[in-house]
């Protein structure tokens, strides 16, 4: 970490001045971190909730066509996470225990590492260092100096909980450890990887979308939000220009419908992924019959899903980013001249 | 003909956006070769145009298969 860099980031805490006069102080970051992933936490709770109902009352309505497929094709992975317990009627279900697992265990993680923040850091310190800083500058150079120092906070908080609940839905016994259904299967496995449950996708595309409203409206101004999706762009006079007016209020309705989906494909891709790549790995183990078979076969597979996680982690950083990128530009246009 | 069914929607929808993805990687491979200082940007394009490319798929399995809650 070179030192320009760490006054930047606020590790630098020789002297008292610059901790304080760095740009960023690590130790909010931190607490940034903390404070969005719990709002994480609180904001798939009612998603969940809705989600389990949901569940409970499309297999109702599904029942006899499950059955007959049952037979037909062994056991599949259920679409839905599974309910687990309902203490005082809250249902709880096996993709947000490992939500939650996730969730503490990088809290505590973060804990631990920044408990004694060293000037030249090592163990698990530099590596959070090395994550948070290298992401301060992949994100710099793509929206930029003054936009990421105001959203830095939401986009690490996205990839590096996206990256480790994709990671850790795939370690070994996620899925296959929970209680046995009559025919002799696991019905209710206690773990799911997280990301294979849209509400939890979902959840995470709707705080996306709520804190670019916010930020689109922080740096436009409602006038200029609004001008900034229907106002036309270029320099035209005379009749061109009132043509243009009406072709950009058409252009901007275009907009306003893309941008309204944007939550849904945001969801969809990450849930698509990760349970995709969870039915594979089982489609794979049951491939060839006998145990060498089902060890063998998935392992190529396993190490294209640990690649699939890092990727779809960073995929939903990057939309996320640009997307928020796109509606803030015209402060950026400024600042960006300069370069 | 008669016995094609199923979810042909969603292998007509795979087949594009893989046809899409590996003509965005033979452009991205291409634009590295040709200027390779810019491989992180190309990279970071290349990443998100690959993304929206098989968002297509997701949307023809949720939104056309049967069975899926409504």
């Amino acid at each position: 970490m070179s030192p320009a860099l760490r006054t930047k980031l606020g590790f630098n805490r020789g002297g008292i001045t610059v901790f304080r006069s760095g740009l960023f102080d690590a130790l909010a970051m931190m607490r940034l971190i903390k404070v969005i992933l719990v709002l994480l936490l609180v904001a798939g709770l009612p998603a969940a909730v809705w989600g389990a109902q949901e569940a409970v009352l499309s297999e109702a309505h599904t029942d006899p066509v499950a059955h007959v497929e049952d037979h037909k094709a062994e056991h599949v992975l259920p679409a839905h996470a599974v309910e687990l317990w309902r203490p005082f009627g809250f249902p709880i279900t096996n993709s947000m225990l490992v939500t939650w697992i996730v969730a503490v265990g990088l809290i505590v993680f973060a804990q631990i590492a920044t408990r004694r923040m060293q000037d030249v850091p090592s163990g698990l310190q530099n590596f959070w260092e090395w994550l948070v800083e290298g992401l301060y500058s992949f994100l710099e150079g793509i929206i930029g100096q003054d936009l990421v120092k105001k959203t830095f906070w939401f986009f690490a908080t996205i990839f590096i909980f996206i990256l480790f609940a994709n990671w850790v839905g795939l370690i070994p016994g996620v899925g296959t450890i929970g209680y046995k259904g009559p025919d002799g299967h696991i019905a209710a496995p206690w773990f799911r990887g997280a990301n294979a449950d849209l509400n939890m996708t979902l959840a995470m595309a709707m705080v996306f979308f709520l804190c670019w409203t916010i930020w689109a409206l922080q740096s436009n101004g409602p006038i200029g939000f609004l001008k900034h999706l229907f106002a036309p762009k270029g320099e035209t006079t005379g009749l061109l220009k009132l043509l243009m007016i009406v072709v950009f209020l058409a252009v901007g309705v275009l907009e306003v419908i893309s941008i309204l989906f944007r939550p849904v494909s945001l969801s969809f891709r990450l849930y698509g992924n990760i349970f995709a790549g969870e039915n594979m790995l089982e489609a794979m183990a049951r491939l060839v019959p006998g145990w060498l078979g089902s060890i063998l076969i998935p392992i190529p597979f396993y190490f294209m899903e640990l690649l699939v996680g890092l990727v779809q982690a960073l995929v939903f950083m990057l939309l996320t980013a640009v997307f928020t990128m796109l509606i803030c530009q015209h402060d950026e246009e400024h600042a960006g001249a300069h370069h | 003909m008669a016995q094609v069914t199923g979810n042909i929607h969603v292998g007509l929808a795979a087949l594009g956006a893989a046809i899409g993805v590996g003509l965005i990687g033979a452009k991205a491979s291409e634009a590295v070769g040709r200027n390779p200082g810019a491989a992180t940007k190309i990279l970071v394009q290349s990443i998100l145009a690959i993304a929206f490319a098989e968002g297509i798929v997701f949307f023809a399995i949720f939104l056309a298969t049967r069975g899926w809650p409504s």
